[in-house]
């Protein structure tokens, strides 16, 4: 099989001790792509993307990337091709921003190999795309949650994979850094072709931003395909108990989920509708 | 549970490491170092000038001082030195592993377990070219022993402590009740085993343990870089493509061995491994490889200090370095264990 970096999962389950948290999935999250992964919470988002980058087994069924079965690779052949920022990491106190990030090195690293030209040009090269060059000596935990962000995002940078998967990279941040974020993802993607895999909570978002969109509910898919042809109002009411209009945005013409004037809140556009 | 350890890290990291810091650091250590043996040579039951003891350390002189010197005093120094190396990198492991200032050998039944195996192949009539043999089979043991009465779902600082203390307690009654059953020509080393001494030791005995100990200490300081990893968390490090269950057990095994030879030597010294780790901590900033080596650095000046302490500047003969150590240890776990015991103010990030 070519080097596409496509994952898809062949009727996963994932299960926290007796309890399903996703079921039956069978997935294809193309190669080259942004997908983003939506849903309520507690739909098995994380878990998916934990099973996705083998942190989880799966109790049942297969995750594959290119046709191989990642449950079955090494998992450092794993690590030089998939990079993976975790939800609302835990820095460890005290570390500087360049000592965290040289950390994605290590599956480029032997045991005995020193630290080479080329580790501290893919750490520059992250820390410079990242816009936390400046920092590089402050201590992560000290810095403010969104340039806190962006350190690790530099981190999973420096492991310098084509696929990389994001657990809500944007949620605690303010929309400036939120859009920052976002924005850095679409030009690693545009730029080198990247593959990415993310979990969003803003629709708006996550159509402007993914090719293709993965919709979850109760830990089944609910609807995957372009954001365009599988966000609409129904979708909406079914997956997120919500009742809404969905428009085009008006800078991008992607999709925008307008929820509906509730009876404590009448708008005035709700009522001339 | 992890409140405490973060809360003196994150103090002791107001002090920004730097390299100039920790070159300093280490040179100082050395010198402190070079003149602790030059002292240690020198003295004893009767005093030799430094320079005809440094002259007799590599056997130009008199014979009577070379003899005294190579075979009396060096060893012992040399044996302090070695086994005050293990602990403190033992305990620097441990305590970054477990996230635990508590975490130590000592508190956690290795070095009870260590001079257990190493006294029952004394008792046994083993040479004492196996005695680390023996002191590493006991360590691991005292490990499992520890495992198995207090992993339930991680370690909980409170149940770690109280276990490793009853683990340790219950291996140093086994140690005494052996002792008590030792042929008359081996009582002398009682001291040792109970509670902790240099005095006596022998090339024989230092040789072994000390190629061991190197070794350790270069296994400790190559699986390092996977200590900084697991620093990060179970799925960031599983991310980097590391085995997290497979290196924490490595390096528990590691640490394991170095205080478990360092028992082999010195017998069951408290308070250097538990307190290494803080010193160093305290004076350089967050951990590295580099704070790793100057704890081990750290612990063989002060367990070579304290030798020459009980030696030389106490009024009561043949006091064993452990009793020393262990004075100062007691007050020491207190004041760590009521820090803990205290709400930490200014959790948030």
């Amino acid at each position: 099989m070519t080097t596409t970096n496509q994952l898809s999962t062949q009727g996963l389950d994932l299960r926290y001790g007796e309890r399903l948290v996703v079921g039956g999935l069978d997935l294809t999250l193309p190669g080259g792509a942004v997908t983003a992964i939506v849903g309520p919470n507690a739909c098995g988002k994380s878990t998916l993307l934990r099973g996705l980058s083998r942190l989880l087994a799966p109790a049942a069924g297969t995750v594959t990337l290119d046709g191989a079965d990642i449950h079955r690779m090494p998992a450092r052949a794993l690590a030089l091709r998939m990079g993976l920022l975790p939800q609302q990491p835990v820095t460890p106190e005290a570390v500087t921003v360049e000592a965290l990030v040289r950390l994605g090195r290590y599956p480029h690293q032997r045991l005995l190999s020193p630290w080479s030209a080329a580790d501290q040009r893919a750490v520059d090269e992250a820390l410079e795309r990242t816009g936390t060059a400046a920092l590089r000596d402050q201590p992560v935990d000290r810095l403010s949650g969104g340039q806190r962000q962006r350190a690790w995002i530099a981190l999973a940078l420096a492991q310098d994979t084509e696929l990389l998967l994001l657990d809500e990279p944007t949620t605690f941040l303010d929309l400036r850094h939120q859009l920052d974020v976002l924005d850095l993802v679409a030009a690693l993607h545009a730029e080198a072709g990247r593959t990415v895999v993310m979990v969003l909570h803003d629709l708006g978002q996550a159509a402007r931003y993914a090719d293709h969109m993965v919709v979850l509910k109760d830990g089944r898919l609910a609807a995957a395909g372009a954001p365009g042809e599988v966000l609409d109002a129904d979708l909406v009411r079914s997956v997120f108990d919500v009742e809404c209009r969905v428009i085009p945005d008006p800078e991008t013409g992607t999709p925008l989920v307008v929820p509906k004037g509730t009876a404590a809140r009448h708008t005035t556009a709700a009522a001339s509708a | 549970m992890t409140l405490t350890y973060k809360a003196v890290v994150r103090r002791d990291a107001r002090r920004t490491p730097g390299r100039g810091r920790l070159l300093a650091y280490g040179t100082t250590g050395l010198l402190v170092l070079l003149v602790l043996l030059t002292v240690s040579v020198s003295t004893g039951e009767m005093s030799t000038p430094a320079s005809v003891a440094l002259r007799a350390l590599v056997g130009l002189g008199d014979p009577g001082d070379v003899l005294v010197v190579q075979e009396f005093r060096a060893p012992r120094a040399v044996a302090a030195i070695v086994a005050g190396a293990g602990l403190g990198a033992a305990g620097s492991v441990l305590q970054r592993l477990f996230r635990n200032p508590l975490a130590s050998p000592d508190v956690m039944g290795v070095t009870g377990g260590a001079s257990l195996g190493a006294v029952a192949l004394l008792a046994a009539g083993a040479s004492q070219l196996l005695i680390p043999v023996g002191a590493l089979a006991g360590g691991l043991l005292a490990a499992l022993l520890l495992g198995v009465f207090a992993w339930r779902s991680g370690l909980a600082v409170t149940r770690l402590v109280l276990t490793g203390l009853a683990v340790q307690a219950g291996l140093a009654a086994a140690v005494n009740l052996m002792i008590v059953r030792f042929p008359a020509e081996l009582a002398g080393s009682a001291l040792q085993w109970t509670t902790g001494s240099v005095y006596g030791r022998t090339w024989t005995e230092v040789w072994g343990a000390a190629a061991a100990v190197v070794l350790a200490l270069a296994a400790a300081l190559v699986t390092n870089r996977r200590l900084a990893v697991l620093d990060l968390g179970d799925d960031p490090a599983g991310a980097l493509g590391l085995n997290t269950s497979a290196a924490r057990l490595q390096l528990l095994l590691v640490a394991v061995a170095l205080a478990s030879l360092a028992a082999a030597l010195a017998g069951p010294v408290t308070f250097v491994a538990l307190a290494v780790p803080h010193i160093v901590r305290f004076l350089t900033g967050p951990p590295t490889a580099a704070t790793l080596a100057l704890a081990a650095l750290t612990g063989a000046v002060l367990l070579l200090a304290s030798d020459l302490v009980v030696q030389h500047l106490l009024p009561i003969e043949g006091l064993p370095v452990g009793a020393a150590t262990a004075t100062l240890g007691a007050p020491w776990l207190l004041v760590l264990m009521f820090r803990q015991s205290k709400p930490v103010r200014g959790s948030g990030a």
